[in-house]
């Protein structure tokens, strides 16, 4: 499984709509094993799809998100899950080996929005 | 002086706390650690986040706002030790709404005057986005928007025409959105919750047309191996829209006349009848009553359709439009295509403005989609138009690069030209009166 998380220095995103960078990773046997970084530019959606779809991304992790780009993943069928905050390396430790989102990772206000 | 003092006295902290309760700017205070220590009843209304959950947790996490990952007011603030004001920006509630905010900041300062954190102070101005968006719009009903009064008129009387159960004939040039104000009368009516069934009646030869509405049975000709409900079952309780109906055949006329009179139809190759409830909108690029005059269309089937007739005004006439409806495409095509074009410069307004329209709507529509293959981001230009427009230059002296002369222009050239160049008459279509027409021919310097 690919996903990708927008992050900020060490940390998750907390808007999407205004992240710059991606990291992608790969989770295999409940661990990762590889991950890079790349940037990407969320205002031009166009783009952003581009680089979701060209490191064939099927899970997008993200934090505050407007509904604007919640749907433009959606139509282009990458499984979101957002309102995710926290240090990146230990959700994704978390979150590779259990598949589900701690409360700790949860922003708050969250209300299990997918 | 007693009184005086009571009233401009220093502050208690529960003096303080009920006017950050009252007040209808969010305000909410951090620590050192970006910790939210403080966070008023406004601030939980704006963000949808109740106190309790926000206290304690890092302000981005709360705030969500596009300045906290690159220009975070008060994080320049607690840098530079000075306040900022009124800074532009959004944040994302937690229904996912983007709401847009000004924001002061400031650094928060106890009573032995020790910085102990930042303040930050911010308004919600959806309201005003709300209004500001309201007054420079437009009339709306369903998929339709419009600036013009003819469709404003139309707009006023949907309400009434969606819920009887009166048929209704559309009048209007092709390409002017017939369906969709089928569509609309539909979608806003008690039928809305039941299908919509659309046939253009025109692209149909009569055999097929009959099979299409009324369906057929099994071994009613050659290749029927099974039964087949036509639209008139498949849209039980619900409408048929008969597009281009002026196109049919005297013969058709005489079927269709029938379901209407008497509510039930016959399939192809059936022995009984079948009732039907359905409303029926019918639609003609032609002028019926013309078409009624020289018997190319039934008087009886003219009088039963039209029993709220409606017309839908060419682009042309309603030009005022034109930028609204530029505006719509490009966002649909921008959430279709994932793309981000800004809009159109001038110019582009300038040719659009000039351009008679023949295929309206559609072809506006038609034109956006080709100059969006063309235009990768940014803003659309003349090099991003179709052939047949790119090659209208507009330079700044021509009177075509003032879109709202040019489209006065048009409109007293076409309604004079209608009207044989009778300028009374052409005064009486355009409700202005004749000397008024007179000033503004010289002013605009029409040439007769």
């Amino acid at each position: 499984m690919k996903l990708a998380v927008t992050v900020w220095g060490n940390r998750i995103s907390p808007v999407f709509d205004a992240a710059r960078t991606l990291l992608v990773a790969e989770i295999e046997n409940k661990k990762i094993s590889r991950q890079f970084y790349t940037s990407f530019d969320p205002q031009s959606p166009a783009d952003m799809v581009n680089v979701l779809k060209k490191n064939q991304v099927n899970l997008l992790v993200c934090g505050a998100i407007s509904n604007t780009f919640a749907d433009l993943i959606a139509d282009h069928d990458i499984q979101l899950i957002s309102f995710v905050t926290g240090n990146t390396r230990q959700f994704l430790d978390s979150f590779a080996g259990s598949r589900t989102v701690k409360k700790i990772h949860m922003m708050p206000g969250f209300n299990h929005r997918r | 002086m007693i009184e005086q003092k009571k009233m401009f006295g220093p502050l208690t902290p529960e003096a303080t706390q009920v006017i950050l309760e009252s007040i209808s700017d969010g305000v909410f205070t951090i620590d050192y650690n970006w910790e939210i220590t403080s966070f008023n009843r406004a601030a939980e209304e704006i963000t949808g986040i109740c106190r309790k959950e926000a206290i304690g947790r890092h302000c981005w996490e709360v705030f969500r706002s596009n300045m906290c990952e690159s220009e975070c007011a008060l994080k320049k603030t607690m840098e530079e030790g000075r306040p900022y004001v009124s800074t532009s920006a959004y944040i994302i509630n937690s229904s996912r709404k983007k709401i847009p905010i000004s924001v002061s900041t400031s650094l928060l300062i106890d009573k032995n005057n020790d910085v102990i954190g930042g303040v930050e102070i911010f308004r919600d101005h959806s309201l005003v986005e709300q209004l500001r968006k309201e007054l420079s719009a437009s009339f709306q009903v369903e998929d339709i928007v419009s600036n013009s009064n003819t469709m404003k008129k139309i707009f006023n009387i949907l309400p009434q025409v969606s819920h009887s159960d009166a048929t209704v004939l559309i009048e209007g040039e092709t390409g002017t959105g017939k369906e969709l104000l089928a569509r609309a009368i539909h979608n806003m009516g008690p039928r809305k919750n039941r299908p919509f069934m659309a046939i253009n009646c025109g692209a149909l030869p009569d055999t097929l047309l009959e099979s299409e509405l009324f369906g057929y049975k099994k071994g009613a000709f050659t290749h029927a191996a099974k039964d087949k409900p036509g639209k008139f079952s498949l849209a039980e309780g619900g409408t048929v829209f008969l597009d281009e109906i002026g196109d049919t055949s005297p013969a058709f006329q005489v079927s269709l006349l029938r379901v209407l009179q008497e509510h039930e139809f016959t399939p192809l190759g059936g022995l009984e009848k079948e009732k039907t409830d359905v409303r029926i909108i019918a639609a003609s690029n032609k002028d019926l009553s013309e078409l009624m005059a020289s018997d190319q269309f039934r008087q009886d089937l003219y009088y039963r359709i039209n029993v709220v007739k409606l017309f839908l005004p060419p682009l042309r006439r309603r030009m005022e439009d034109v930028p609204l409806l530029v505006e719509r495409f490009i966002s649909k095509m921008n959430l279709r295509q994932a793309k981000l074009i800004q809009g159109i410069d001038q110019a582009v307004l300038a040719v659009l403005m000039s351009h008679s329209f023949p295929g309206n709507i559609r072809e506006l529509e038609n034109i956006i989609e080709h100059a969006f293959v063309l235009c990768q981001d940014g803003t659309i230009t003349c090099e991003h138009l179709p052939g047949f427009l790119a090659g209208k230059p507009v330079s700044p002296g021509d009177t075509r690069a003032d879109p709202v002369k040019n489209a006065q222009i048009n409109l007293i050239a076409d309604a004079l030209a209608r009207n044989n160049y009778n300028r009374n008459a052409a005064a009486k279509e355009l409700g202005i009166h004749k000397s008024t027409l007179f000033r503004r021919i010289k002013k605009l310097g029409i040439k007769l």
